[in-house]
C-alpha cells in the first residue's frame, strides 16, 4: 500500500472544507454539553489515569474529571462548521474551575486565525466551556492542519475517514 | 498527592510516564479511521494509522497529575505542540522540568518545559506547562 501525493476531495461526510471555505471570526456556535459519571469513567479509562481524585470515595465524597475531558466539545463544534480531517498539531488550554460529573456546561467556539506555513494550510479556533452559573470553566485554542499532504499537492478521490464523528467521547 | 511542593527549583525533574501504544488502544467500535486503519491513513498520505494526540498528550496530563494533584485541575495550563506523528504502536515517554517559580494570589505558578519522546528519542510533543501548589504558610 502506497500513500498517495494528493489531498482528499471528499468523504463521506461530503467535500472536505476548503481553506478558502474557512472566514477568521466565523462563530461555531455553542452545544450544551452534559459531563457525565460515564464519561469521567471513559477519559479515565482512554489515558489510563486512575487518581483517585478521578473517583468516587467514601460516602459523601466528590470526584472531579480530568481536565484533558475538554477536549472533544470544542472539536465537534468545529466539525459541525467544517468538514474537516487533518491532524492536531497544537493545543493550548487553562482549567479555572473543576469539572464535576453531572454538570452541564455551555461550549462556545469561534475560528480565529488561519494561515500557510510549509506548504501546508492550518486554522485556529478557540473555545470556552461556562457552567451553569456562567463561570468559566476552561478555554482552549486548537490549531489544526487541513491536511498532512503539502497545499500544492491537487485535491481529488475519496477519503475513508472523515473529521466529523459522532459526539460521544 | 502532589510530588511538587513551594521548595521546588529551576531544575526539578518531573516524574516520567510511558507508554507502549497498540492500535487498539485508538479503536472506537468498528469504524475506519486513520487512527486504525492503514487504507484510510494513506488515503491521507500518511505511512502508517497515527495515534489520536490527546491520548499521547495524556502520557504529559499523568506527569502533571502527579506532579502538582489539585493546582492541575484547577489552575492548570498547557501550551503544546503536536511535532511529528506518533504511529499506533510507538513506545512514548513523557518528560519535563520545571524552568521557573512564580507567585500567583496565595499559591505560587510553577512552569515547567514538558516533552514526549518516542522510542527514536524523537520530541514528538513539546510545550510548557504550569500548575499551582500552596505556598509556604506565614506566621504572622
Amino acid at each position: 500500500m502506497s500513500t498517495v501525493k494528493t489531498r482528499v476531495l471528499e468523504d463521506g461526510q461530503g467535500r472536505r472544507a476548503a481553506f478558502d471555505d474557512i472566514e477568521i471570526g466565523h462563530s461555531l456556535g455553542e452545544m450544551e454539553w452534559q459531563v457525565t459519571d460515564d464519561l469521567v469513567d471513559l477519559q479515565c479509562q482512554l489515558d489510563q489515569d486512575f487518581d483517585p481524585m478521578y473517583f468516587l470515595q467514601g460516602e459523601g465524597g466528590k470526584r472531579v474529571a480530568p481536565p484533558q475531558i475538554t477536549y472533544r466539545p470544542p472539536r465537534w463544534l468545529f466539525s459541525r462548521a467544517y468538514n474537516v480531517r487533518g491532524l492536531f498539531v497544537r493545543w493550548e488550554s487553562e482549567s479555572f474551575r473543576a469539572i464535576e460529573p453531572n454538570t452541564t456546561l455551555k461550549v462556545t467556539g469561534t475560528i480565529v486565525d488561519k494561515f500557510v506555513k510549509k506548504d501546508r494550510e492550518f486554522v485556529v479556533y478557540q473555545a470556552e466551556g461556562h457552567d451553569a452559573q456562567g463561570n468559566l470553566v476552561f478555554r482552549t485554542k486548537r490549531t489544526h492542519v487541513l491536511d498532512f499532504v503539502e497545499r500544492s499537492a491537487p485535491r481529488e478521490g475519496a477519503g475513508i475517514d472523515s473529521g466529523i464523528k459522532p459526539e460521544k467521547i | 498527592m502532589a510530588v511538587i511542593d513551594e521548595g521546588v527549583g529551576a531544575g526539578y525533574a518531573l516524574p516520567t510516564v510511558s507508554k507502549k501504544f497498540r492500535l487498539e488502544d485508538f479503536k472506537r467500535g468498528e469504524e475506519k479511521t486513520i487512527h486504525t486503519d492503514y487504507e484510510a491513513a494513506a488515503r491521507e498520505g500518511l505511512p502508517a494509522p497515527v495515534a489520536i494526540g490527546p491520548q499521547v498528550a495524556a502520557l504529559t496530563f499523568r506527569q502533571l497529575r502527579l506532579s502538582f494533584g489539585a493546582g492541575w485541575v484547577v489552575g492548570g495550563r498547557y501550551d503544546l505542540t503536536f511535532r511529528k506523528p506518533v504511529f499506533v504502536t510507538d513506545f512514548c515517554v513523557a518528560r519535563g522540568a520545571v524552568t521557573r517559580v512564580e507567585p500567583e494570589g496565595d499559591k505560587l505558578r510553577v512552569h515547567c518545559d514538558v516533552w514526549v519522546e518516542n522510542q527514536k528519542s524523537e520530541k514528538v510533543i513539546a510545550g510548557t506547562a504550569s500548575g499551582l501548589v500552596p505556598a509556604a504558610a506565614t506566621n504572622g
